[in-house]
């Protein structure tokens, strides 16, 4: 057969056959054998457009039970009283410790050590922009909720860098370990924040230890999987001299190892404070008090001005943090090589000289110094007339844009016409597409994407986990949540893609859109609520508009750097046969660059999701809100369901993206 | 095969070694990679399998087959071979980098294989220091603190360790970079802190592992200038693994050639060059300069009474190109004398047959004039 097929031109049967020989097709092939064998019999017996009620389980009531039994016996059961009640007593209490220190500090002393941990860290520039924001953040009247926030903060990101790090050497040392550690992380790190506060908050109730360990189990991982990549990714060829010298497995340890992989533990360290940053606000839900909570009871009342005020610290406090502890992991790699010694090498020392500890020292004391001056002078609280409102006259302008840009504006309609427009002819079409389609029609287009993309295993997790979702019974809302979540995925791959060819086509295009990228990549995902209620009002269309813009940086900047990797011998070789612009881009550049279009849509996806669930906070309804009304009615059963399809969804929508190599994710 | 190895070790005795007692003794060392590999040398239908067969029965890949020799004192010993010959392997199997599969190992008599964990640190701390091809230098540390590296890993005082670190510094030609990154240093700096920093522990025995392959060619040759100056300052043991023949040639006392994991010569280079065991050898070193290598013991014939008295005099190991410069410029034949004793005498047509390689006495007669 082999040798008639191979030789023969394809035409008739052996070109039907050369066909049947592409993997895709024979992956579609058997999937349609089975199908036409499964679905008579499940049509036969339970034809249903939605999920049918046969196969769901209520799990409303044992929860209920479950979340009763532990409110009862919160104050009883020897688990409560000896492991998470000393738990919960040491987050409160760590977190009032720091609250105290730092309104102790005063805001003079608190500003003055953020700055000079900043100059120590990053250098003078950075340190006059931290300067700055911490001020900004006062002249917002938001000093003591910034505080609040900094606070928690502060334990949380403690808590979480010491676990991320243990787990992450435990698997950096031990191969079984990781192996056992990497799915895990890997789950954790693409479902949404959301999806963290329910279990938290059945074991815990409402309140700061809640939203602290919510804090902590998100952004523990990515700490964690850098320690183990830093751990594992050491130079071979060192590790190997280092061994040859007689040392010891601690010597190995902490002379060699530890040391070669700082400049993924400080990665690790910044996106874990990134990410815990992003989850001390959204976990203002479940009680964390701050800045979330003043934006999450603005954006409540709709009030735009006030969510604003409390929404420009975080971005602030975002943008300093990242740029801070990012500086610090560039610095170790920045030592200047190659030629010039004699120039670098004076420069060199005088560097060391400051670098060491008299440097730390000196800003120990000049902050302390400001700490105390600031207590004398009885200046501890932020001066109330120092306060600018920005909340009415951001109302008011709110108001002009209400009355003057939602709609009636000549030729372009207004903003809250294009929600309603594309509420009506787009998520209408499609939530009500994807409800009309048989069940069993979506578990088989799940598993024809998944297994085109990637392998057999990722196509029967993402059915399984579709057909989790049907199982606990929330099928409607869940497809209510998939069609916003389809509708701001193509909005966002369209728009990241254009971008991206422009942005690897030009240089001055890219040069302008990094700023604005890494500004956006910063920003915790709660804060793009605030502007598209502004925009657009509430309702699913913001929702899906904040989701868009949340995922939009990821998917440029991985795009436009798949773009910018290929070969450049393949792009000069088909610039010498004369291919066109559009030529190279379609036939050499976005074939070559498949793995990262495939990467970006993943992440557009996984981005998308987390934030379309947070929607449920500004009218997105579904999932979200079924979470949003758990917590707010104290009706855990329903929270706790819908957490575990948001668990279910995000973890299908991955699986049927994930390209069959996975490549290790850069940044956040 | 250990027959002509053990008949061309006795050979060297006289010729190129400095001293007789062994340092290193291996003795039938086997590695072999893969599942179960123990069984492989265990058994002789498996251990006599070529490399191919022997992985498609087993799996398993033998990097080093049977293999004995013994390092002197004070020798430089080479071993060298084409990638994937198995040389790498085996300098690491000398401190257990790689554990080794059977057969055995001794250090100044002592069982290498035997080692306990705390003996076996001693043995790398204080007795094997080893320079490698890609350096290994610690990119977070100055190059004093990476030469004193290896003192710290002992134990030794900060102050103590780093005058001995500067003083080692000083001996490679690395003064005034004491604080520079790794990272600044070109890669024949970098390799001197990698030479810096296992001398500074003063180990018995120096291994380097093809320490200069990843350099240009000019560096190289400092680099090797550098090793002879220092083995003949300090007469330290030297096991020298390279792919390079002309650097075999010109550092090596002996040298072993390897071959998928078998040593299929070992001798001086002047055997090797003159004597090549089998066709692989021989066409191996068939473009080496062979008038540089080959001494005139090889070339020179027994002395008629006349020419016994005349004619200009040279050392049993000048080289032939040496005997050739004398040969012309005294239009006489060349005297070899040892000690006032003339063995015999060179002319221009013995010396053309060595650099032509059609020397008859090549395949054997050496080696009973030495006798």
């Amino acid at each position: 057969m082999a040798t008639f097929t191979a030789p023969a031109p394809r035409t008739g049967l052996p070109g039907f056959l050369g066909f049947l020989r592409r993997p895709a097709v024979r992956k579609l092939l058997l999937l349609a054998v089975a199908a036409a064998v499964l679905v008579p019999l499940a049509d036969s017996r339970w034809a249903s457009g939605t999920w049918p009620h046969a196969l769901t389980v209520d799990l409303t009531e044992p929860l209920g039970d479950a979340s009763t039994w532990i409110i009862d016996n919160r104050d009883s059961h020897p688990l409560f009283l000896y492991f998470f009640g000393h738990v919960s007593n040491a987050v409160v209490l760590a977190v009032r410790a720091v609250y105290l220190v730092l309104l102790a500090a005063g805001w003079a002393g608190v500003a003055a050590a953020a700055a000079l941990v900043a100059w120590r860290v990053a250098g003078v520039r950075l340190a006059l922009g931290t300067a700055a924001a911490v001020l900004t953040c006062g002249l917002l009247g938001m000093w003591v909720p910034t505080m609040q926030t900094l606070a928690l903060m502060v334990v949380a990101v403690l808590a979480s860098v010491a676990l991320g790090a243990l787990l992450g050497l435990a698997a950096g040392l031990s191969d079984r370990t990781y192996r056992a550690l990497r799915p895990v992380l890997d789950t954790m790190q693409v479902l949404p924040a959301f999806a963290y506060l329910l279990p938290v908050v059945l074991v815990f109730g409402i309140g700061v230890p809640a939203a602290v360990l919510a804090t902590v189990v998100y952004a523990a991982p990515p700490m964690a999987r850098l320690t183990a990549l830093g751990l594992r990714g050491a130079d071979a060829g060192v590790m190997e001299a280092v061994e040859s010298l007689g040392t010891t497995a601690r010597q190995r340890l902490f002379t060699a190892r530890l040391p070669l992989a700082r400049k993924e533990l400080l990665l690790g360290l910044n996106q874990t404070i990134m990410m815990a940053l992003s989850m001390a606000v959204i976990a203002s839900v479940i009680g964390a008090g701050g800045l979330g909570d003043r934006v999450y009871q603005a954006l409540a009342s709709v009030d735009v001005g006030a969510a604003l005020a409390a929404g420009i610290p975080i971005v602030l406090l975002a943008v300093v943090l990242d740029r801070v502890t990012g500086a610090a992991g560039a610095e170790g790699s920045a030592a200047p090589a190659g030629e010039g010694f004699e120039e670098t090498d004076s420069r060199w020392t005088a560097w060391a000289r400051w670098n060491g500890w008299p440097g730390w020292v000196l800003a120990a004391v000049a902050a302390l110094a400001v700490a105390v001056t600031g207590r004398l002078a009885g200046r501890l609280d932020w001066p109330e007339t120092w306060i600018v409102h920005i909340a009415e006259p951001v109302n008011r302008a709110v108001d002009w844009m209400t009355d003057h840009l939602y709609s009636g504006v000549p030729y372009v309609g207004g903003t809250a016409d294009w929600a309603a427009h594309f509420t009506t002819g787009v998520l209408n079409p499609v939530r009500e597409g994807l409800q009309w389609l048989p069940w069993w029609a979506v578990l088989l287009t799940v598993a024809a994407l998944a297994w085109l993309i990637g392998t057999w295993r990722t196509a029967l997790t993402a059915v399984l986990a579709m057909a989790a979702i049907g199982v606990l019974g929330v099928w409607q809302p869940s497809l209510d949540t998939l069609s916003q979540v389809l509708a701001a995925v193509a909005v966002t791959l369209v728009l990241g893609f254009g971008t991206a060819v422009a942005a690897a086509r030009s240089e001055r295009c890219e040069r302008l859109l990094r700023p604005v990228l890494d500004v956006f990549q910063t920003m915790p995902q709660f804060v793009y609520l605030i502007p598209v209620v502004a925009l657009f009002g509430v309702g699913r269309a913001p929702a899906v508009a904040a989701a868009v813009v949340y995922a939009l940086p990821a998917v440029v900047r991985i795009t436009t750097q798949g773009l910018r990797n290929v070969d450049p011998a393949a792009m000069e070789s088909s610039r010498s046969m004369g291919a066109t612009g559009w030529q190279q881009l379609r036939q050499v550049q976005l074939p070559l660059a498949r793995p990262a279009l495939l990467l970006a849509v993943n992440q557009g996806v996984v981005l998308v999701l987390a934030v379309v669930i947070i929607g449920g906070l500004v009218g997105g309804g579904a999932l979200g809100y079924d979470v949003v009304f758990g917590l707010a009615q104290g009706d855990l059963a329903t929270g706790l369901v819908a957490g575990a399809a948001i668990v279910c969804l995000g973890l299908m929508l991955d699986r049927v993206t994930q390209p069959t190599r996975r490549r290790t994710k850069k940044g956040a | 095969m250990s027959t002509t190895i053990s008949a061309q070790e006795a050979t060297a005795e006289g010729t190129g070694a400095r001293g007789t007692e062994p340092v290193f003794s291996v003795d039938g060392l086997w590695k072999v990679f893969g599942p179960k590999a123990d069984r492989v040398p265990a058994d002789p239908e498996l251990a006599a399998l070529p490399a191919a067969e022997l992985r498609s029965r087993t799996g398993c890949t033998a990097a080093v087959r049977d293999v004995s020799f013994d390092v002197r004192k004070g020798e430089v010993f080479v071993v060298m071979g084409l990638s994937g010959s198995g040389k790498s392997t085996l300098v690491r199997c000398l401190t257990r980098l790689i554990e080794p599969t059977a057969g055995t190992i001794a250090i100044d008599g002592e069982d290498v294989r035997a080692m306990d964990r705390a003996r076996l640190r001693e043995l790398r701390r204080h007795r094997a220091a080893m320079v490698f091809q890609h350096f290994g230098l610690l990119p977070h540390r100055s190059v004093l603190d990476n030469v004193a590296y290896g003192l710290e890993v002992q134990g030794v005082p900060r102050r103590e360790r780093r005058a001995k670190a500067q003083e080692v510094v000083a001996k490679v030609g690395l003064e005034g970079m004491e604080q520079r990154r790794p990272g600044q240093l070109s890669g024949g700096q970098q390799q001197r802190v990698g030479l810096a920093r296992a001398l500074a522990v003063d180990p018995e025995v120096l291994l380097f592992d093809e320490p200069f392959s990843a350099l240009d060619p000019m560096i190289r040759r400092d680099m090797q200038e550098e090793v002879i100056r220092l083995h003949e300052e300090e007469g330290r043991t030297m096991v020298f693994i390279t792919h390079d023949l002309n650097e075999a040639l010109r550092l090596g006392d002996r040298i072993a050639l390897m071959r998928d994991g078998r040593i299929v010569q070992l001798g001086t280079p002047e055997e090797i060059v003159g004597s090549p065991a089998d066709d692989y050898v021989r066409e191996f070193v068939r473009d080496v300069p062979r008038e540089q290598v080959m001494t005139v013991r090889r070339a020179m014939r027994a002395a008629s009474a006349q020419e016994a008295g005349e004619g200009p005099a040279l050392s049993p190991e000048a080289t032939v190109s040496q005997a050739i410069e004398a040969v012309a410029r005294s239009g006489q034949t060349a005297r070899v004398v040892d000690q006032g004793r003339c063995l015999g005498v060179v002319d221009s047509d013995a010396l053309l047959e060595v650099v032509a390689g059609t020397d008859t006495r090549s395949a054997g007669p050496a080696r009973e004039e030495v006798a």
